[in-house]
């Protein structure tokens, strides 16, 4: 890892759909063991922006690097495996699956251990397991949901669910974590909750990208903020001046500069 | 729960000595091959949700392949029903390379098509297969010069085929790979998101559902004596498919049990032959309108219930 190199870097992206483009000429930037915020109107293409960068659309025009790496047509697996993990607006979680399995599943595809090895049961599967589960157990008393560990994710609430999905984008320790919306449909307390596990595991050496609505959010924990309008970037700063500054406000509020 | 299973193994390796009748014992010989292949259309449809109804297809074929194997190539039955897995299993990967690109419900078409297909061939390739009128006179399959013919000795050899599958198949459905395919099942895109090649999961589980129901074909062929194009008939995928449903897509014992009672069922059943297949079908109207995720979904939810109300207190 070279720190001159930026952990992700987006370069002319374009995505169209029927003719239209949803994102067109979008190129940004996001440094290492950072908190980056993106921020944009509805159809601005945060979606499609993050689709694209994590496998699930094929871009027409343009570059993603992760670290150095070009991962511009992989497959969302082989993505994940390199270390960008995402999440997804709507709530996906393993509902038939207890926590603490939902947590073990998310590590699975990372650890060495292949087919013939967790069919016969072989050491190596078990330490697997082992070291996962220590991860789990963190992870779970990081969330605050060790009560639940244990039963299935079905019968947990919309908030909780999002805090489990928060908490299987880590399990594998990824480079840079993608999180589509983490606090939409989420009530307060538990707001300031999801805030504080964000900056304990920044604080840890983990890195995200934050999309959301919730503009506060986004300015309370972001060290830089990306403003996205009509599918490209507008401007970028830390929350101090993105705030301030005229044509995002126009943008985004509605209110003329 | 080891004890229970040690004692049902026990109880059914000792019954051919108390029971004389043969007709009991051909009971037990279909019911073992059709646990078989319950179980195994479990990993493909119970596991991974893929409605595979080329299940039928891979017992027809491996009935097929085992005979013609045996009678025309002189492989000795040993040899023959092992290859017939295979080959059921490299066809599978075949179909389903294309297949599994489509999705589910496509899937479900195509198999039925590969399945169709198949009849089709027993029928017309007359050459290999012998047509409609079938390969009669099938030789019995000799172990350590022990003739394995009639009802008894059969018995014996699907019971121990069924309990080795099974075994196999038990530390299947409690492995990791297995819960990798659940986790597909309910969420193919987080799944793919945390770095998860669905398509490599589907083509094993559907290679294993070919594999052991290709051999349960073969065995069955042997025993009847004679195969023809019936091997393909429709009742056996819906027999089949009755049991994983009623038992609980995904669950291993739950398939287990529905395969055991709904292989007994429809004989016991047959105290009133006018009635049989009426009460066999309000049986299974009982089972889709009281507990529609079958019986091991059905205690599931019982369990769910019981902790949801714990968890508010």
């Amino acid at each position: 890892m070279n720190s001159a190199t930026p952990l992700l870097e987006v370069e002319g992206l374009r995505k169209s759909f029927a003719g239209v483009h949803a994102v067109d000429n979008m190129s940004f930037s996001v440094a290492h063991n950072t908190i980056t915020g993106v921020i944009g109107p509805n159809g601005s293409g945060k979606s499609t922006t993050i689709d694209c960068i994590s496998g699930f659309q094929r871009p027409n025009a343009g570059r993603i690097r992760l670290d150095g790496r070009d991962i511009t047509r992989l497959t969302p697996q082989k993505i994940a495996k390199a270390g960008l993990i995402r999440t997804f607006q709507t709530v996906h979680i393993y509902e038939a699956m207890t926590l603490r399995e939902n947590l073990l599943q998310a590590a699975r595809p990372f650890q060495a251990s292949g087919w013939v090895a967790d069919f016969l049961r072989l050491p190596g599967m078990r330490r697997e397991v082992d070291a996962a589960m220590v991860r789990a157990d963190e992870l779970v008393d990081m969330i605050g949901l060790r009560k639940y560990y244990d039963a299935p994710t079905r019968i947990l609430s919309y908030g909780q669910k999002k805090l489990v999905a928060l908490a299987a984008g880590l399990m594998p320790k990824p480079r840079l974590l993608v999180l589509d919306e983490p606090v939409a449909g989420v009530n307060p307390t538990r707001i300031r909750e999801i805030e504080e596990v964000i900056l304990n595991l920044h604080a840890a050496g983990e890195s995200f990208i934050i999309v959301e609505h919730n503009v506060e959010f986004v300015m309370r924990l972001c060290e830089r903020v990306i403003v996205f309008v009509g599918g490209s970037k507008m401007t970028e700063g830390d929350p101090k001046s993105v705030q301030q500054d005229a044509r995002v406000l126009e943008a985004y509020l509605g209110i003329p500069a | 729960m080891p004890f229970l299973a040690v004692t049902v193994v026990a109880v059914a390796a000792f019954l051919p000595l108390v029971v004389t009748s043969s007709y009991i014992l051909s009971v037990g010989v279909t019911m073992f091959l059709y646990l078989v292949a319950a179980m195994s259309l479990n990993v493909i449809y119970g596991l991974l949700g893929l409605l595979s109804l080329a299940h039928i297809a891979f017992w027809g074929i491996g009935g097929y392949f085992t005979v013609i194997a045996v009678m025309d190539l002189g492989l000795s039955f040993w040899v023959a029903l092992p290859l017939a897995g295979l080959f059921a299993g490299v066809v599978s990967i075949a179909v389903g390379f294309p297949a599994l690109r489509l999705n589910r419900h496509s899937f479900v078409v195509v198999t039925l098509i590969f399945a169709l297909l198949t009849t089709l061939v027993a029928r017309d390739w007359v050459s290999l297969t012998r047509g409609p009128m079938g390969i009669p006179g099938i030789p019995s399959p000799y172990f350590f010069g022990h003739e394995i013919a009639g009802a008894y000795s059969f018995y014996y050899l699907a019971g121990a085929f069924a309990l080795v599958s099974l075994l196999l198949l038990y530390l299947f459905f409690t492995s990791r790979i297995a819960d990798t395919m659940r986790a597909i099942n309910q969420s193919e895109d987080l799944a793919r998101s945390q770095g998860v090649n669905p398509t490599a999961y589907k083509l094993l589980a559907f290679f294993l559902s070919a594999f052991f129901t290709a051999m349960a074909g073969g065995i069955l062929a042997f025993n009847q004596r004679v195969i023809d194009p019936l091997i393909f008939d429709f009742f056996f995928m819906q027999a089949f498919l009755i049991m994983v449903i009623v038992g609980g897509r995904g669950s291993f014992v739950g398939v287990l049990v529905a395969g055991a009672v709904m292989s007994i069922l429809p004989e016991v059943l047959r105290f009133s032959v006018d009635l049989r297949m009426v009460l066999y079908g309000l049986a299974l109207l009982a089972f889709v309108t009281w507990a529609p995720n079958g019986l091991a979904g059905w205690i599931r939810e019982r369990r769910e219930e019981r902790l949801r109300s714990e968890l508010r207190q």
